[in-house]
């Protein structure tokens, strides 16, 4: 019942691997959102969730999607964990896992030396 | 200014209102809703010159309030029922012969019953503002759970609950691709338009259902299939118009549909006629701004369409001009040239070699040329 009466959370923390960044979450905004105004160059094309492009692992915590991932993800990522950045709003301080166009940048430099 | 700019895009929500009062009332006020479309299209004519900006304060802060707009947004779907139950109540006064005799309701006046000429004004009034009402189906499609939910719901009273998915899931990914039944290509007239996009959208729908279920092995016929579901969303509608007017409410219901249908792929007409693209992300050119005044406010800033396509998940209020290919009128007066496809296609002419010289691609011009020469004199 006192719950009803707390105070609303300014917002969450999502700390994104394997970069090992950390993203201030406003309530309401989703997880794409915040990591692009924040200058993570998190992969994405449509931000509506058709695309896929956006696709993440949640590693810990919790998320409210904002649509079905079923659409755009197979039904194994959806089991395993992985959900659409720009349909996710967070629940929980969150932990998770993504390709960002940096570490991308990283592995082809790695490759090609 | 955050009042104003909060206030401003209650045009349809008040017009709406009065339309209601309108067919409730009766007599010649009936065609209010018919007669506040064509205040419309004259005062957006008026206006065509007049293109504002979007307004932020100091500090780059939307005026815009998150919570009322979505409040005005979503009492529209108990509004929209109102207009759909105020017909209907109509049709069962006309279909019974009530007496026409004034009567008080609540301390209004009001004409109980009603003759053929008023019943086809109230028809044509609700069609044409549950037609305008789709701008809010469009814009609770994005950005929020409960908001998709909404969308589905206002726009199964037009039977049209499909639009909702394919309008994300298609037009969104696929636009200025031959792959989206809601991009015209050039040479089609809005009439052709307005049947094949509607069909191609609920066939789009339809696919994406069956391969939603195939992959979590689940029959077509399960209760997830949203495609079905949207449809049986339709249903109260045809139970409250066949209740109340038999073949008649049939008949009124049909038009409520076609007519609202037709105003919704006339805007995805005037959208992206005639654009083209050729892979890669969606940019402002792959879409027309209709940005005047009148436009901007009355249909929630739906006509900033090269922002929205790029910026999909930014509320109506912060949708801005971004120098994006603009027709430079509204779009009530552009609906109107479309209606007569040799107007339109002459409109349009001039703009779309703008297009193909300024903003298109070599790649989109190329296909410009083919597609220009293939349209057999229809668009130069």
């Amino acid at each position: 019942m006192l719950a009803l009466f707390k105070r609303k959370k300014a917002g969450y923390i999502a700390k994104v691997l394997p970069d090992d960044l950390e993203i201030f979450v406003k309530p309401g905004e989703t997880l794409l959102y915040s990591a692009l105004s924040q200058g993570i160059r998190w992969p994405h094309k449509c931000k509506v969730g058709s695309c896929g492009k956006c696709k993440y692992q949640l590693i810990k915590g919790e998320i409210n999607p904002q649509l079905d991932f079923s659409y755009v993800l197979e039904p194994e990522d959806v089991e395993n964990g992985y959900g659409l950045a720009c349909q996710s709003i967070l629940k929980s301080d969150v932990e998770v896992n993504v390709n960002t166009i940096n570490s991308q940048e990283r592995t082809c430099t790695a490759l090609k030396q | 200014m955050k009042f104003f700019v909060n206030t401003r895009y209650l045009i349809v929500p008040i017009m709406t209102l009065l339309t209601i009062y309108g067919i409730f009332i009766g007599g010649a006020y009936s065609w209010l809703g018919v007669i506040f479309f064509g205040i419309n299209i004259l005062l957006d004519t008026l206006t065509k010159n007049i293109h504002l900006r979007a307004d932020f304060d100091k500090i780059g802060n939307s005026y815009g309030v998150k919570s009322f707009q979505y409040s005005v947004m979503y009492l529209m779907l108990p509004i929209f029922i109102i207009l759909q139950a105020v017909l209907a109540l109509r049709l069962y006064q006309y279909t019974t012969t009530t007496p026409i005799e004034n009567g008080i309701f609540f301390g209004f006046n009001y004409q109980i019953g009603l003759t053929k000429f008023d019943l086809i004004g109230s028809t044509l009034s609700a069609a044409l503002w549950a037609g305008l009402g789709i701008i809010y189906g469009h814009e609770l499609s994005h950005n929020k759970k409960e908001g998709f939910l909404v969308s589905r719901l206002l726009m199964a009273l037009s039977g049209a609950s499909h639009f909702t998915y394919a309008h994300v899931y298609n037009h969104h990914l696929d636009l200025g691709h031959e792959d989206d039944p809601a991009t015209a290509p050039r040479g089609r007239n809005v009439y052709a338009h307005a049947w094949l996009s509607h069909m191609g959208q609920s066939k789009f729908s339809f696919d994406l259902e069956q391969k939603k279920l195939q992959k979590k092995n689940k029959s077509f016929f399960s209760y997830e299939n949203k495609w079905i579901l949207g449809y049986l969303y339709s249903l109260p509608s045809i139970i409250l118009f066949v209740w109340s007017g038999g073949f008649l409410g049939i008949i009124a219901l049909l038009t409520i549909w076609s007519l609202s249908n037709f105003l919704l792929e006339a805007l995805n007409f005037m959208g992206h006629y005639g654009l083209i693209r050729k892979d890669g992300a969606v940019s402002h050119r792959h879409s027309w701004d209709n940005d005047s005044v009148f436009t901007s406010w009355f249909f929630i800033e739906i006509g900033r369409q090269c922002d929205h396509h790029v910026r999909g998940e930014t509320y109506f209020w912060e949708l801005d001009d971004v120098g994006g290919p603009n027709y430079g009128i509204g779009y009530f007066s552009l609906f109107v040239l479309t209606l007569v496809p040799s107007v339109f296609r002459n409109f349009v002419r001039q703009h779309l070699d703008k297009w193909d010289k300024d903003y298109a691609t070599k790649e989109e011009r190329d296909i410009a040329v083919r597609l220009n020469s293939n349209a057999t004199g229809e668009v130069s």
